[in-house]
């Protein structure tokens, strides 16, 4: 169990108790507003924010494989600005990024290098799939390319395309973060860390 | 020099070793040229001011397995020269056996045939003499086979479509053609 | 304690091993180099090479000729239309096509040196970002997304075009594209000074290229260089001049040449070519003539789409053409190209059917990396990087 773990569960407990404390006198407000306070504000659990402050900052590892490396820098530029996202800070090390972009094909030579890649990622971490290739392999059914990352690494999102241009890449982006922010602070989110 | 006038001359002097030349429909010259005086012709063409086939541009192998089961070697390498002062050209073909085909090394004449020829080992399986430093190039060490050779097989795998992940996991557990085990 | 004769012997004996690659932002890829350290001084450079192998010469065996086209823009992914045009310039070789409709030929001509502008542009953007000029990679990529735009409007992708067909193109140019060709013929020289404002006088980026990296003539021949690494090290050698295809013999252009065979001549011949390219543009949008873009041979270039309804002859080669491919007679040929960097060329060996027997690419960045290693030799461990990027490699193709 993590230390952010332990953090999320030290503050929902002291909420369920200022909750409990809260109760009477929340019950002599209005009925209405009320329920307001007690749903929206002391209901709302840490692991959610944790969520949102990390679906706003996907620090993606600069891992370029193939042809859709070069529209993942596109994306990085100013034309289609993943800043707007939060992911713009392509990190060179692993070790200080949480979000790998696979993208481009992954050859048998690569598959323990990419392995090797993901395990330095600190967790929580997330993989996405760019391109044909990464997902499925794409045009390349053959002895030198593994059919699919998801052999190696677990995928969160397949973005389609060869390539997929920089839009597509983007939405991807945005579909992670709708997934981060609907696990925040679930079983799920609990297991990435653990 | 023309063409032609090359061809007169190494058909003087290397005789009986070279096997065929021509000049084709489109004007290239065409040497074939057996393994034994392989070298020395090569040396030749490097050294001999004349013709100045100082650069090397490329090498590559066939494998006529399927095309002409009956031919008498199996494997043919060719070798791009060009002579960067002067308009000249030539390819030259080397025929090798099935068994223990074996090419001298012509790095030292041409420092750009570490590349391909460490190919030529890589995904055919000739054996390069005297090359300074003869492993796989492209295939990871312990790879089993020589990809480019008719005979391998290019290994096509099922794709599972599924969004049922227990499923694919399954499926990838009982295929046996995936050569390196990435979960490994 | 000074440097004595023995302590630096002593010291030659401890070197130390460094890893590069192949995943390092610098390498353009995943290039792995093995470098053997003296200090900051690079002892031995030795390459390491495909993690990015995807049998496609092994595919292109088992796939039909116009299948492969899609293959090849998949080697140097960088400037694909130049892999196309080599391809099916040998493929025709083969089929004995004498010429193409000068319509054809120009509109593979301007594709292609957008591919190059494209092409250089990346180099340029990578080259400088990687020692460390962080706002020309910005601008090269603002003016790319311009051709990537010109690429999506004609073929329908930005980058991987297939465009280029065998017996011509795969479709005629619209005049909205060749007023979008145009508008960037005109904007483009403006940028070019812009970026040599940024770097060509720029007292840290000459301290980290000029006399670091250099290769003689003679070196680069013998080690198989080719494109803007030869011409910078004064040898004037282009195919496009050379032995001319695709009618480049009716354009009129430079080649840059330069003397010292360092990284900084390397970015001058580049930046000139980029200019050179958008001169031939602009020759070929003003020369463009009318008349068919690929060959009117129905056995080799799909008849027109409106025929198919009219004429049963059309409609037979039609589905002649699109279930079985062009039958390409027994032979063998090789068509050299000048790429972005460098000769670019298919070895195809034919048997006769619809599918080729072997395909081989002269991929001028899989020729380039050893002679790359032994510009390494001596160098200092931050040049590595520059040399690395001077020589713009692209793993596509070296791998294949």
């Amino acid at each position: 169990m993590g230390l952010m773990d332990e953090a999320v569960d030290a503050v929902e407990t002291e909420i369920n108790n200022l909750k409990l404390n809260a109760k009477e006198a929340i019950e002599q407000l209005g009925a209405e507003f009320s329920g307001a306070v007690y749903d929206s504000i002391l209901t709302t659990k840490l692991g959610k924010v944790v969520g949102w402050a990390q679906k706003n900052a996907l620090w993606p590892a600069t891992f370029g494989l193939a042809c859709c490396a070069i529209e993942m820098m596109a994306m990085a530029n100013s034309r289609w600005d993943a800043a707007r996202f939060g992911a713009e800070v392509f990190r060179a090390s692993p070790r200080q990024a949480d979000l790998m972009i696979v993208s481009g094909r992954v050859s048998q030579k690569m598959a323990p290098v990419l392995k090797r890649i993901y395990n330095q990622m600190p967790e929580p971490k997330w993989v996405i799939a760019m391109g044909a290739c990464s997902s499925c392999g794409g045009i390349f059914n053959n002895y030198a390319i593994v059919q699919g990352v998801d052999r190696v690494v677990p995928v969160d999102v397949y973005v389609p395309g060869c390539p997929p241009g920089p839009e597509a890449l983007l939405y991807g982006v945005i579909k992670l973060q709708e997934k981060i922010l609907r696990e925040a602070g679930s079983e799920q989110a609990r297991q990435r860390v653990a | 020099m023309t063409n032609e006038e090359i061809r007169e001359q190494i058909e003087a002097i290397f005789e009986s070793a070279i096997q065929h030349s021509k000049v084709t429909a489109h004007g290239e010259l065409e040497v074939r040229v057996a393994v034994d005086q392989f070298l020395m012709l090569m040396a030749y063409l490097k050294q001999n001011r004349d013709y100045d086939f100082d650069y090397l541009s490329h090498i590559t192998g066939v494998d006529y397995l399927d095309m002409d089961p009956d031919r008498e070697f199996r494997f043919e390498v060719v070798y791009e020269l060009f002579s960067s002062k002067k308009d000249h050209h030539i390819r030259v073909f080397v025929d090798l056996p099935e068994v223990e085909p074996t090419i001298p090394s012509v790095y030292h004449l041409w420092h750009g045939a570490d590349f391909p020829e460490r190919e030529l080992y890589d995904m055919f399986g000739f054996i390069v003499m005297d090359h300074p430093n003869m492993k796989r190039l492209i295939m990871p060490e312990g790879w089993e086979g020589h990809p480019l050779l008719r005979d391998y097989p290019l290994t096509v795998e099922e794709i599972a479509f599924s969004h049922n992940p227990d499923h694919k996991s399954e499926l990838i557990k009982t295929q046996e053609d995936v050569k390196v085990d990435p979960w490994a | 304690m000074g440097v004595t004769e023995q302590g630096l012997l002593e010291r030659d004996k401890d070197t130390m091993t460094l890893n590069m690659g192949p995943q390092h932002p610098s390498t353009h890829g995943v290039f792995r180099v093995v470098l053997e350290m003296d200090g900051e001084i690079v002892k031995s450079a030795e390459p390491d090479i495909g993690f990015l192998h995807t049998g496609i010469e092994k595919t292109a065996e088992n796939k039909r000729y116009i299948h492969c086209i899609p293959m090849t823009d998949r080697l140097d992914y960088l400037s694909p239309p130049q892999n196309n045009l080599a391809f099916c310039l040998t493929v025709e070789k083969l089929l004995g096509v004498k010429e193409l409709p000068a319509r054809a030929d120009y509109l593979r001509v301007i594709m292609c040196e957008l591919g190059r502008i494209g092409s250089h542009l990346v180099w340029l953007g990578t080259h400088a970002l990687d020692i460390g000029a962080m706002t020309v990679f910005l601008y090269a990529w603002r003016e790319r997304e311009m051709i990537l735009d010109l690429n999506e409007m004609i073929s329908g992708v930005r980058m991987m075009t297939s465009y280029i067909r065998v017996g011509g193109v795969a479709k005629d140019a619209t005049p909205e594209w060749l007023d979008g060709v145009r508008k960037f013929v005109d904007y483009f020289p403006a940028k070019v000074d812009e970026y040599e404002s940024l770097l060509t006088n720029n007292p840290i980026w000459l301290d980290r290229t000029r006399g670091i990296g250099t290769m003689t003539k003679e070196e680069a021949v013998l080690w198989s260089m080719s494109g803007p690494v030869l011409r910078a090290s004064g040898l004037n050698w282009d195919w496009r001049k050379r032995k001319p295809y695709s009618r480049y013999d009716e354009f009129n252009f430079e080649i840059p040449t330069q003397d010292h065979g360092d990284i900084y001549d390397r970015y001058l011949v580049r930046v000139e070519e980029m200019r050179q390219s958008r001169e031939i543009i602009k020759q070929a949008l003003d020369n463009l003539p009318d008349g068919p873009y690929k060959l009117e041979d129905n056995k080799i270039s799909l008849p027109p789409r409106d025929t198919l309804h009219t004429s049963m002859e059309s409609l037979i080669h039609h589905f002649k053409l699109v279930s079985d491919g062009v039958k390409v007679p027994k032979g063998s040929a090789y068509v050299p190209t000048e790429g972005a960097r460098g000769e670019v060329g298919f070895y195809i060996v034919s048997d006769g059917s619809n599918t080729p027997y072997r395909v081989k690419l002269r991929a001028p960045s899989f020729m380039g990396i050893p002679g790359m290693c032994k510009m390494m030799e001596g160098a200092f461990i931050a040049d590595v990087v520059a040399i690395i990027g001077s020589i713009d490699i692209v793993m596509g193709e070296v791998d294949r």
